[in-house]
């Protein structure tokens, strides 16, 4: 079987997949963490979308929509950390 | 609007980027034979098959319909993980080394190499090779089904070790989240299985295969949710 742009996409992902389960065996929760997390969760999200959904050559609003998931929810991750104390005073019903 | 349609269109849209006013310049040409240039062949390939339409909507509207309320419904899961998460941040920091984390990795190769399969069967049937995107479909099936059999097992091994859903927070979550999760994937499975039916009796072909890639994109929707699961629960310890 030929290597094509489809098979690097998947060795990508299962290489990302991979460094984010060395990743478990990191101990205590910093910044460089959160930060690698993140962008995992942000790249691997984008080569599902841009490749495997080929949203790349489809319609923008659609590809915005997906796009704009996979970037949401790093932006959370890094809120989260760095901004615990903020997101539990938002949401403390006293 | 037709394929050529579409194509002489994107090409007007790349002269317009590289020579200002370059519609005007091919109007004032259009009755020359110059116009009569075949610009099918011209236009560049992206994936394997694919060609350049930027207002094609992949699948059908419905499936997208789906995956948006699918995304949403997460997204309201997500927000509930981090107010947890905010509230209780010694438990989330703790509660994955309890966590099988080969399980979750597992699943995830099950799921990117299911999606893998899925790509390769709609690429198949775009060249009309019905027989070999039945066995890609079929392939996806497989590779998919990895994610409730790991599941299971994770499921009796997390009991084994005293962890249920009613072990703290951060576990409450993690069942809520994976099992919802799982149930999705349940669907997409068998929707898979519904398509890989159908293009094993030839209702696919190259002209007509919306119904395969939709499935196919509702797997991949399940697939980019897991890429966020899996180190919420797994990783960030």
């Amino acid at each position: 079987m030929a290597i094509g742009r489809t098979e690097l996409i998947w060795l990508s992902l299962i290489g990302l997949t991979l460094v984010g389960a060395l990743l478990t065996e990191t101990r205590g929760i910093g910044w460089p963490l959160t930060f690698t997390v993140a962008a995992l969760i942000a790249v691997k999200g984008s080569l599902v979308i841009d490749h495997y959904m080929e949203m790349r050559c489809a319609n923008k609003r659609i590809r915005n929509v997906l796009r704009l998931f996979v970037i949401l929810i790093p932006l959370m991750v890094i809120i989260s950390h760095g901004w615990g104390s903020f997101v539990r005073e938002l949401t403390t019903i006293y | 609007m037709d394929r050529q349609a579409l194509n002489k269109q994107f090409l007007l849209g790349q002269l317009e980027s590289i020579i200002p006013n370059a519609k005007l310049h091919l109007l004032m040409l259009a009755n020359s034979t110059i116009m009569n240039i075949s610009v099918s062949q011209t236009l560049p390939v992206i994936g394997d098959t694919e060609g350049s339409d930027l207002e094609r909507v992949p699948g059908n509207s419905g499936i997208w319909v789906g995956i948006f309320c699918v995304l949403v419904e997460f997204l309201l899961l997500f927000v509930v993980y981090f107010v947890a998460k905010a509230h209780n941040p010694e438990a989330f920091s703790s509660g994955p080394e309890k966590l099988h984390s080969l399980a979750g990795t597992a699943i995830t190769v099950f799921l990117l190499t299911s999606g893998y399969c899925m790509v390769k069967a709609v690429s198949a049937i775009r060249e009309n090779k019905q027989k070999t995107s039945t066995k890609w479909v079929i392939l996806a099936i497989l590779f998919g089904l990895g994610y409730p059999i790991v599941k299971f097992f994770e499921i009796r091994w997390n009991v084994a070790h005293g962890i249920d859903g009613e072990t703290g927070v951060f576990y409450t979550v993690y069942y809520y989240l994976t099992l919802n999760h799982l149930v999705h994937v349940t669907w997409g499975l068998m929707g898979l299985a519904w398509v890989a039916f159908r293009t094993g009796l030839g209702a696919y072909n190259s002209e007509n295969y919306s119904g395969l890639e939709a499935a196919g994109l509702y797997w991949h929707a399940t697939d980019i949710i897991w890429l966020v699961i899996f180190p919420f629960f797994y990783i960030m310890r």
